[in-house]
């Protein structure tokens, strides 16, 4: 009841007299004026009919009333739409193409808009996001390049107090392990300073924060929980709040979850619990904690000034540059978004200039349709003219019943795109910031309203104009039959030819798409990732029991090496190697190395990886010369190398590359969790050459690498590429069992991410960044270029079914007359047929133009071939859909075509 | 006159208005004067269609339909207000009575209408030598 009292008092304020209120009034006053003439001696029919003249007809009075108060546009316009309902549930057939039509296409942009909105308007939920920033150092020899840095704890107070910085987070991450109950596993935790609550403003899903007073008495022990890691390790449990999580060896409270679009962050990785950095322990004996800083800057303030003002903070300390040498490097505060706008502006550009190809696509259809039905509404429209409505009326009419069908359509279509728009987060989610949600929010339901609005005018007016032009005393049949004589037809063709060029775009942009992404899958890698799995293990740094035993070389050698046995003794499994950052088809950063008989101070670089002698059987890179090392080689871990053929074509080409010798200087301890041997940096001697294999992104030329054995600089973690029989994850519980009967609390990394996780080779193929894209394009294009044909073939259909239909008598007399029926069959599809042909050949000269632009865009190359293909494909469907309902014209014999009216 | 002669004659007189034509009224003085015969006292429908005819002396003609435009549009703006109740004759009839905005409404309206009114008088009156 409460519900309804306003809406009914609104109601009453907008038309306070009822109907029948009205009409009870003016009958009383005409029942009084009546017998007033009555009373004047006049008989009482006359009498009636009199006061009827001259007061008006009670039935219209309701009509004058809501004119009279203002309502008439108002009732018309309902009028309008009420007739345009029930003409579509007349017509099924034409309601569900243009209907469908519009909702593919008002779908597909909405999906692609919000899609946008989510990732590059309102990428992150932060307060005052575009004006956080990631400071950067930038080596003014390489601006391409650039590092993150960390700062101090006193850097970090003296950036906090600068003028121009509203507020500063500092942050780090850390591998966790929850004990305390099952097989342990490994989390990543993500510190952060205690102003997090007020400088991210994020309101939390459950519970809260972390807040100033959990820095009290030295850290409260409490974690925030991310979204993610709720569902999955707690299935959503909405009691969560108060119970406690263990985490190495140490009870903490959960004082709160984090919303979902909430994924801080992705330079130290989207963490899975949160923890004050008050509670951030120093490994055992190792370097004090830093911070990695995220610089929220007061409003007006420019980077530049910014840049000017941290720069001397920033640069002293550690990050000072070694004595003597001079400083290239300079700060840069990058705004937080500008890795992704980089990346995704081009992508996001193409994949909506592809939906609104669709979507006018969609539009000219609906045209199509109601210009082919409006045909039969000649009459009706000519009556309505010659008994008083003007142009205008009719117009609006017509453009209402438009926009019925391209309100209906938008509503269907926004209810998809909401799972059209995750299409692309799920193909390719590399490409996006984690913290980006799609979602159906106001402004993508106001953009979806106008969207229809505008598609509604636009494919609606057209016919409207047209159909309201006619004069009513050509349209009004007589008794005569008329032979239709052919009216203009050119907005026909426009449309048909329109929507056949924007189709051979959208198909010709696939086809290269296509072409582009088979291309990739068919590179050749230089190895075999079939089968192979990637699994991670990191020692326990923060265990100072565990860590001090496995301290020196001899002892951490050991112990990978009973993993690695372990792990090898698990049924199906049938090769299992060491490798540290030397997993394909990425691998870790470039160092410099020396060539004997090179002179020194030439920059020369390569990759270095770190395996052990089992690393190519695991992978299948073929030897090319010489001789893999043995395991005492790979105990002793010095005086040998092996290289890849880039590396001895570029650097060795004088001469036979084995016995050569080459010495990696930078190959030495750089923090105290690496055990590096004593001659890591002597020369080591090549003994063999091996196959190229991908190690800069699948679709980049192999880099020159060198091999060295892992045993050369030991790192706190380790990975392991084990080759099975059959899928490789079926083999991965067996994997933890048996590790954890020999290294009770050693457990595999839990996660997939590329940085010592756990995962398949194939996978990491497949999350490759170029792969990504170019698999997103040819899916996304492939997909708009088979709905754009569906919708042009249909289009060309239903108007050759319309026009046939139309023209029976015609084709009847045709037929009498003795034309032969195949001369009828392309007198019936000869203008679709030619307009169709007209549209191919504009399609065929845009895309020439454009072709080259959009692939280059894709980052791919052009190829006519698939320009043919498409071609083709789509002039066999053309002449399908002109021919097929063009037999209609034949298949009525001409006696009864002639007797057709 | 007796009372009777005097509703005899006023009814011949109404039929006579209402057979001949004099003037024709637009539409915005038609509210005006229906303004100015509800000011006069309160009244149903027929009763204001009958004492316009009889403050203009019959020498007005309302076009078919437009009366109740009027007073559907008076009645919107809130310068009348309408209730039902019970004729002279025991019949159920709506009776009109103007509002306070009303009364102002009519007294802007009267204002401007003479004003109106005396300027082009005075304009047509004019002479050509006292220009």
């Amino acid at each position: 009841m409460s519900l309804f009292a306003p809406i009914r008092k609104l109601w009453r304020s907008v038309a306070p007299r009822t109907a029948s209120d009205v009409e009870k009034e003016f009958r009383s006053t005409l029942d009084a004026y009546q017998e007033d003439l009555i009373g004047q001696g006049l008989p009482e029919d006359q009498a009636r009919r009199k006061a009827r003249m001259d007061l008006g007809q009670p039935a219209a009075q309701n009509e004058t009333y809501r004119d009279a108060i203002g309502l008439r546009l108002f009732d018309e316009l309902g009028g309008d739409m009420r007739y345009g309902l029930r003409a579509l549930r007349r017509n099924p057939g034409f309601a569900a193409v243009a209907v469908l039509s519009l909702a593919l296409g008002i779908g597909a942009t909405t999906a692609m808009f919000s899609l946008i909105y989510a990732v590059l308007l309102h990428p992150f939920p932060y307060a005052g996001a575009d004006r956080i920033t990631n400071p950067i150092m930038i080596d003014d020899r390489y601006p391409d390049e650039y590092s993150y840095f960390e700062l101090s704890k006193s850097q970090l107070d003296e950036v906090r107090h600068a003028d121009l910085v509203e507020s500063v987070l500092g942050f780090n991450g850390s591998h966790m392990e929850i004990t305390g109950g099952g097989l342990p596993e490994d989390i990543w935790g993500v510190y952060i300073t205690e102003n997090a609550e007020t400088f991210f403003g994020v309101r939390p899903h459950l519970g809260r924060t972390i807040e100033p007073s959990d820095a009290a008495n030295g850290g409260h022990p409490v974690v925030v929980l991310s979204y993610r890691f709720w569902q999955r390790q707690f299935g959503g449990d909405p009691r969560i709040i108060g119970r406690t999580l263990e985490m190495d060896h140490s009870p903490y409270t959960i004082v709160g979850v984090m919303p979902r679009s909430f994924a801080f962050n992705d330079i130290v990785g989207a963490g899975d619990v949160y923890l004050p950095i008050s509670l951030m322990r120093p490994v055992a004996n190792g370097p004090p904690i830093v911070y990695l800083p995220w610089i929220k800057l007061r409003p007006q303030v420019t980077p530049a000034a910014a840049n000017a003002a941290l720069g001397p903070i920033v640069f002293e300390g550690k990050n000072q540059p070694p004595k003597g040498s001079p400083d290239h490097r300079h700060l840069a505060l990058q705004p937080i978004i500008v890795p992704y706008r980089q990346d995704l502006g081009r992508t996001l550009t193409l994949l909506l200039a592809g939906v609104v190809l669709l979507l006018i696509i969609g539009c000219a259809n609906c045209s199509i349709l109601l210009l082919a039905r409006g045909r039969t509404r000649r009459h009706e429209f000519a009556i309505r003219t010659a008994i008083g409505a003007s142009r205008w009326r009719i117009v609006r009419q017509l453009l209402v019943e438009a926009l019925v069908i391209s309100c209906t359509g938008a509503v269907l279509g926004v209810a998809a795109s909401y799972w059209l728009a995750q299409l692309p987060l799920l193909l390719s989610p590399e490409s996006f910031p984690a913290e980006s949600v799609i979602r159906i929010s106001p402004p993508i339901l106001a953009f979806s309203v106008a969207l229809a609005l505008l598609c509604g005018i636009l494919f609606g007016l057209a016919p409207a104009l047209r159909l309201s032009r006619h004069d009513p005393a050509r349209a009004l049949p007589g008794r005569q039959a008329s032979i239709a004589v052919a009216p203009a037809r050119h907005r026909w063709s426009v449309l048909i030819a329109a929507q056949v060029a924007l189709t051979l775009l959208l198909l010709a942009t696939a086809g290269t798409a296509i072409r582009g992404f088979l291309r990739l899958t068919q590179m050749p890698l230089g190895y075999e990732p079939a089968h192979v799995m990637q699994l991670g293990i990191s020692l326990h740094v923060h265990n100072p029991e565990q860590w001090n035993r496995l301290q020196s070389r001899e002892a951490r050698t050991a112990y990978i090496e009973q993993i690695r046995q372990t792990i090898a003794s698990v049924p199906r499994v049938s090769t299992v190697a060491v490798a540290i950052s030397a997993t394909p088809p990425d691998a870790d950063a470039q160092s410099s190395f020396l060539v004997d008989g090179t002179a020194n101070g030439e920059q020369q670089q390569a990759r270095v990886m770190l395996a052990d002698q089992r690393y190519f059987a695991a992978l299948r890179i073929p030897l090319l010369q010489g001789r893999v090392w043995n395991a005492d080689e790979n105990s002793r871990g010095d005086f040998i190398a092996i290289v890849n053929h880039a590396f001895a074509t570029r650097y060795l080409s004088s001469s036979n590359a084995l016995g050569r010798q080459l010495r990696i200087p930078s190959l030495t301890a750089h923090n105290r969790y690496q055990a590096v041997s004593a001659q890591s940096t002597a020369w080591r001697q090549i003994i063999g050459v091996v196959g190229d294999a991908r190690n800069d992104g699948v679709d980049q030329p192999v880099v020159p690498a060198i091999y060295v054995p892992y045993t050369a600089a030991l790192q706190a973690w380790a990975q392991f590429l084990v080759r099975t029989e059959g899928d490789p994850l079926t083999c991965l519980h067996a994997i933890r069992a048996a590790i954890a009967s020999v290294a009770s609390d050693q457990q595999i990394s839990n996660s997939a991410s590329a940085y010592n996780g756990t995962f398949t080779l194939s996978e990491a193929i497949e999350r490759d960044a170029q792969y990504s894209r170019q698999r997103l394009f040819s899916i996304l294009f492939g997909v708009f270029s088979a709905m754009a044909l569906g919708l042009a073939l249909v289009g060309i259909f239903s108007l050759v079914a319309y026009s046939v239909a139309q023209r029976t008598t015609e084709f009847g007399v045709r037929l009498a007359l003795g034309a032969p029926r195949a001369h009828v069959l392309w007198v019936a599809a000869r203008i679709a047929l030619a307009s169709a042909a007209a549209g191919m050949v504009l399609g065929l000269a845009v895309d020439s133009f454009l072709g080259a632009v959009l692939a280059h865009w894709m980052q791919n190359t052009f190829a006519a071939g698939s320009l043919f293909v498409a071609a083709a494909l789509l002039a066999l469907g053309a002449l399908l859909a002109c021919l097929l309902p063009a037999r209609h014209a034949i298949a009525v014999p001409p006696a009864e075509a002639l007797r057709y009216e | 006159m007796t009372g009777k002669e005097t509703a005899c004659s006023l009814l011949s007189q109404i039929g006579k208005s209402l057979l001949t034509k004099p003037v024709e009224l637009p539409q915005g003085t038609l509210e005006m004067l229906i303004l100015k015969a509800v000011s006069l006292g309160p009244l149903h429908g027929y009763g204001v269609l009958l004492r316009i005819q009889q403050i203009s002396g019959e020498r007005l003609e309302i076009l078919q339909g437009s009366f109740y435009t009027a007073v559907y549009r008076l009645e919107r703006r809130g310068w009348i207000k309408g209730e039902w109740g019970e004729s002279e004759n025991n019949r159920r009839a709506r009776f009109y009575a103007l509002t306070a905005s009303g009364t102002r409404q009519l007294k802007s309206e009267t204002a401007r209408w003479t004003d109106m009114a005396a300027v082009v008088a005075g304009i047509l009156n004019k002479k050509a030598n006292e220009i």
